[in-house]
């Protein structure tokens, strides 16, 4: 049995390690997954960098971020399985959202939100009010660039007419009652604690934004990949089959049931059972919002690394003006994913690049970096 | 090795005590502008004010990811902070970690200003969890000893033994079944609750 130390920050996009670790799956492979929570995405990159951590739940930016040396010292980092797509979701502070309500535009629609909530900002800015302020988790995160994308939809620049800050999850439901922020965009299940705490209300799920956007991934340090290459083919199989395992609607209250112990995420399982469904209710005691893609955790091939989701990634960096464009950068960004180790590891034949947006942009410009438009 | 009693150090630790030590740590070797931060609201606009050139931060603390907003040149940061030491200080980051914090320093700061004040927060990081280690380790001890006292109570009482004797019997029975004996007295509390 070979010992794997990997890491997690509690969320409901953590359950496919906590499944494989749980119920099985790493055992079949002849691994023991010790899992360790931890307490920021900065914790997670530095263990894995010092090895403290074999591999970890990883925001798929942090590990592009991470590899590009952007910000910190370079850490190259290898992502091999993607542990989810979506599971996000923007919640804003109620007295914004009524002002919202008044602009007139359709909130049902992904693209009215973005419109009402410039129409917003704008207004307070005639009136000389202070800045918006929003919150994501990390710099590098699906959630700042989901979150970026919606207000340049709303005709906004993310820089100047807006504040954009980072609120560790735990702190987000206290940050949006005392007022220090107007509304966050972070992973499930924290959109459905402010909502139940009577603090806001869920404006878009993610996958309102994009269809099929990177979110979590396993990031290993690059060395383990090249020691270890048999080990990490067994942990990418074992996570294969939790993975297959979670994502089918039969076992959703068995997983929501693990999740919620305190060790792991540490909420109550009919909440969390609502994230892996796709029910989320968008306010307290209102009627549930559904969408069959909120959290992917593994059909339509979302466990594959998919590079094209790593230039995407890119994009969004160079797009936030989190670093200049560069050819070199770009492929280094791309060779993070490595869907070569998942093909390998479960004996499949290589796929070729699939056409079209990788992340089903639904509203709004689709950005991809120089070198693939070409 | 020069200390450079000018540069500003904010501290951010959710442990006063272990703030505390640090900071006294700090101060004695000459530095005086030393600030804690043990409240988490709005950590960004108060690090802002403070404009500080070193920021130490408990490795346990979530807001690491919020200090880490601080890499990036926006309007919200004057000066950007980078993590301490440069690519080929690895063994640096790694004793931080491994001690439990996280320094980071403004760009462009010179790794030999900054390098005393790193070394003295990884012993005292380290100094302080020995502390509480040595603490623990008492504590436990003591409670061993209260749950050996009461089994030992348990068996002169039931048993109609002097001290001795069932000091010796739980030593006895420990060595045979291979336990500690802490489990054995353990086992005979819980017994005698159950006989009760």
């Amino acid at each position: 049995m070979r010992r794997l130390a990997i890491g997690f920050i509690p969320l409901t996009d953590a359950a496919v390690l906590v499944a494989a670790a749980e119920l099985g799956f790493a055992a079949a492979e002849g691994l023991e997954i010790d899992l360790h929570r931890e307490v920021s995405w900065a914790n997670i990159r530095d263990k894995v960098s010092v090895g403290l951590l074999d591999g970890a739940h990883m925001l798929a930016p942090l590990a592009i971020s991470s590899s590009l040396g952007l910000g910190h010292v370079r850490v190259p980092l290898v992502a091999p399985f993607a542990l989810n797509l979506n599971g996000s979701a923007i919640t804003i502070a109620h007295p914004i959202y009524e002002a919202m309500e008044a602009t007139g535009h359709d909130l049902l629609s992904g693209l009215g939100v973005a419109q009402a909530l410039g129409d917003v900002v704008r207004a307070r800015q005639a009136q000389g009010l202070d800045r918006l302020s929003f919150s994501t988790v990390y710099p590098f995160s699906t959630h700042t660039y989901l979150l970026r994308h919606v207000l340049v939809a709303g005709g906004l620049d993310p820089d100047r007419d807006v504040r954009l800050v980072v609120v560790p999850p735990p702190f987000t439901v206290e940050s949006l009652r005392s007022g220090l922020i107007h509304g966050f965009c972070v992973g499930s299940p924290w959109n459905a604690v402010a909502v139940e705490a009577g603090v806001g209300r869920i404006a878009l799920l993610g996958p309102e934004i994009f269809g099929w956007a990177p979110e979590k991934v396993l990031g290993v340090h690059a060395r383990f990949a090249e020691a270890e290459p048999d080990v990490l083919r067994r942990l990418v199989r074992a996570l294969h089959a939790a993975a297959r395992w979670s994502d089918d609607a039969a076992n959703h209250a068995e997983l929501a049931q693990l999740l919620s112990a305190p060790q792991f995420v540490g909420l109550p399982a009919d909440m969390l059972i609502r994230m892996l469904e796709g029910r989320l209710n968008t306010t307290q005691g209102g009627q549930p919002r559904e969408h069959s893609d909120f959290l992917v955790l593994h059909r339509g091939g979302a466990s594959r690394p998919d590079i094209r989701h790593a230039s995407w990634i890119y994009a969004q960096m160079v797009r936030a003006g989190q670093t200049e464009y560069s050819e070199d950068a770009a492929r280094q960004a791309q060779a993070v994913y490595r869907p070569d180790i998942y093909d390998e590891a479960l004996g499949i034949d290589a796929v070729g690049p699939s056409l079209g947006d990788p992340v089903n942009t639904r509203f709004g410009a689709t950005s991809m970096p120089k070198n693939s438009q070409d | 090795m020069t200390n450079d009693p000018g540069l500003k150090i904010v501290i951010v630790d959710a442990s006063p005590l272990r703030a505390a030590i640090l900071e006294a740590g700090l101060r004695e070797a000459g530095y005086v502008h030393v600030m804690r931060l043990a409240e988490h609201s709005n950590l960004l606009a108060r690090l802002h004010a403070i404009d500080p050139d070193v920021i130490l931060i408990d490795l346990e603390d979530p807001s690491r990811d919020v200090v880490e907003q601080m890499f990036q040149v926006s309007r919200e940061v004057k000066r950007p902070v980078a993590m301490f030491v440069d690519q080929s200080d690895s063994s640096t980051i790694e004793a931080a970690i491994e001690a439990g914090v996280s320094a980071y320093i403004v760009d462009g700061l010179k790794k030999e200003r900054v390098r005393p004040i790193v070394d003295m927060t990884i012993s005292r990081f380290r100094a302080f969890s020995r502390l509480r280690e040595e603490l623990e380790q008492t504590r436990t001890a003591l409670e061993e000893r209260k749950t050996l006292d009461k089994a030992k109570g348990i068996l002169m009482k039931m048993k109609g033994l002097d001290e001795e004797a069932a000091y010796a019997l739980l030593r006895r029975t420990a060595m045979n079944e291979k336990k500690r004996m802490v489990d054995i007295a353990q086992s005979v509390i819980t017994a005698a609750e159950l006989f009760k």
